[in-house]
């Protein structure tokens, strides 16, 4: 691809002009050269499938079916299916299903966000104090993190479980329990079971990312403030929390995403079960495309979601990009 | 004040050794399950300190021993195999095609800056799951089913945009002063990002890679639906299949899983300087 690396010395004795001018192009498509492939990988895997996606949720999608309208693009032959307008989300709206789903993602997110938020802000300010063993503290935080979700479940089933959970045992040991509890058989427990286990995974990025924050509030301004007389609250609240604004929206930003989108631990704890007591709309979206193999109801399902996900994107940018300005300006 | 100080102190160790039984106990447990003997797990009360220790497990899960479930754990060191294909071939081209186009956003005028950008931010918060059907039947026409090429490009749609964004967070920390004096010395633009930008960009570098491999050898959804031939999987989707047995023991289970945890966690902790700057620097700079 490039060249090997032009002599200091023997280049500009080398008429720049003939060798480097004729393969100069202008700022501008040089950079669009250099995005170009990365554009044409995205189109490809993220945009064209998502169009595809946007008008399977406008279809009547049987996959038994050879025959059927299709377009051929370069030899390949896609199938479009009947499009049936607005019925795949009219029916959606008309199932009670999707509206328990829906107030069930609401409240699982809700949760998510809240414990995420807290706990990850509780672990930074604890972190952030001086003690012996905080290099190792930090990389221990990496750890919940790098899991795949599917160790994540497993291991929490290993903690949790009816018959072998260590929590039960612990539990037992010390005359708490007279007999092991299942906490993923009812519906309620179960919910905030997942709530807890996703936050065990995802609330360490939120202090690090908190950590890295409150490393860059200049300490002159806690010790102006200790002069003050400002308690410890009072720091946190006038000195710690302001400077992580931004940080916090971060976070909130991202855990709601992620909470909305939320599937694997799902799949490997309750399978949206006991019923259907821990379906969230993912789930629903999921188990009805790859389940029920039913993919118009399915991919307009999972389109509500990626609607909601793009008004979060917006109003993200609104903000972040709105700062950014102000901070250049 | 002395002894409030001691007070604070001992509140400090006490909620550091709080957080740090809560957030690697139950990792902890997991390899003292994957150890055990399943009739030692299930005894009451339990030993927190297992009685017996056994490399059992390990030994059913890579196929050492005959055990009832040997079908199920046979597939785990070639679908260990598959995930690190996979997540390599991942990894190379958003090390690529994903770092050239962070270097542009980061020092040049692109059309559509804003719009693109956006984009990005958008596919970055984008639900996978939502493409997998279109990958489906898409895949289907193609012949990608059931491949791991196929897995690799459904893999890009969410990696790529990550890469983009951390590099380009990471090149504009790097003084434009740098390319300016390149191009002086005589490169041209092309030579001045790969043999002078490039070569300091190892950090970033390692983070966005490292960062790639990462969230491909934990990806379990878009596996398990589009490849679902035995042998062509990779290691997630069989270790949560094994889960779904009645008949494979939890301490069995424990020990695959185990086993597919290490790999991530060792990369992690290995590379946690460059990860933590180049995240953080990527997720907050908009």
């Amino acid at each position: 691809m490039a060249s090997a690396p032009p002599d200091r010395i023997a280049s500009p004795v080398l008429a720049p002009g003939l060798t480097a001018r004729r393969f100069r192009l202008s700022e501008r498509s040089f950079a669009s050269l250099l995005i170009l492939p990365a554009f044409l990988v995205i189109s490809l895997v993220v945009l064209f499938p998502l169009a595809y996606s946007l008008w399977m949720s406008f279809a009547d999608v049987n996959l038994l079916r050879a025959t059927g309208p299709a377009v051929e693009l370069f030899g390949v032959r896609i199938p479009l299916f009947r499009y049936v307008g607005v019925q795949n989300y009219l029916r959606l709206l008309a199932d009670p299903n999707y509206w328990d789903a829906l107030w069930r993602t609401v409240y699982f997110v809700g949760a998510f966000v809240f414990e995420t938020t807290v706990v990850g802000l509780g672990m930074a300010l604890v972190l952030q104090e001086r003690f012996v063993g905080q290099p190792v503290m930090r990389s221990l935080l990496l750890i919940p993190w790098s899991l795949s979700r599917v160790v994540v479940g497993l291991l929490w089933i290993g903690i949790l479980d009816v018959e072998f959970g260590a929590l039960n045992g612990v539990l037992y040991k010390a005359g708490l329990i007279d007999s092991y509890i299942s906490f993923l058989k009812s519906g309620f427990s179960a919910l905030n079971v997942l709530v807890s286990v996703y936050m065990w995974n995802q609330a360490p990025f939120a202090t690090l990312l908190l950590l890295a924050g409150m490393q860059s509030i200049p300490v002159e301004l806690y010790s102006a403030a200790e002069v003050d007389g400002a308690g410890y609250w009072q720091r946190f609240r006038h000195v710690t929390l302001p400077a992580l604004r931004g940080m916090l929206f971060l976070i909130l930003v991202v855990s709601t995403v992620n909470g909305f989108l939320m599937l694997d631990l799902i799949y490997v704890l309750t399978m949206g079960g006991p019923g259907n007591e821990t379906t969230t709309l993912s789930w629903l979206g999921f188990q009805t495309a790859f389940q029920f193999f039913k993919f118009g109801p399915g991919t307009a399902i999972l389109y509500t979601i990626t609607l909601f996900c793009l008004i979060l994107a917006v109003i993200y940018q609104k903000v972040v990009f709105r700062k950014l300005e102000a901070e250049q300006a | 004040m002395r002894p409030k100080r001691r007070a604070h102190r001992t509140a400090v160790y006490a909620l550091v050794a709080v957080i740090a039984l809560w957030l690697v106990g139950p990792f902890i447990w997991l390899f003292i399950t994957s150890v055990s003997y399943q009739r030692n797990l299930l005894a009451r009360p339990l030993a927190l300190i297992p009685p017996e220790i056994t490399f059992d497990n390990y030994r059913m899960v890579l196929g050492l021993v005959r055990f009832h479930a040997e079908g199920q754990a046979a597939k785990i060191l070639p679908s260990m195999l598959n995930s690190l294909i996979v997540a390599a071939a991942v990894t190379v081209v958003n090390l690529v095609i994903g770092t050239t186009a962070g270097y542009a956003y980061a020092r040049f005028r692109v059309p559509l800056k804003t719009f693109s950008l956006f984009a990005l931010l958008f596919t970055r918060m984008l639900p996978t799951v939502v493409l997998i059907p279109a990958y489906f039947l898409l895949f289907k026409a193609l012949g990608l089913q059931n491949t791991l090429t196929g897995l690799v490009l459904a893999y890009c749609s969410f990696t790529l945009p990550f890469t983009v964004w951390i590099m380009k967070a990471y090149f504009e920390t790097i003084p434009t002063d740098l390319d300016k004096s390149a191009l002086v010395d005589g490169c041209n633009r092309l030579q001045a990002y790969y043999w002078i930008v490039l070569p300091v960009s190892g950090p970033g570098l390692v983070a966005s890679g490292a960062f790639t491999f990462m969230l491909c050898w934990n990806e379990f959804i878009v596996a398990q639906v589009l490849n679902t031939k035995l042998g062509t999987t990779t290691l997630p989707p069989v270790i949560a299949g094994m889960n779904g047995q009645i008949n494979i023991d939890y301490s069995v289970i424990a020990a695959s899983g185990f086993l597919s945890a290490l790999p991530a966690v060792l990369l992690v902790l290995g590379f946690q300087k460059y990860m933590v700057q180049g995240l953080t620097a990527g997720s907050v700079k908009g």
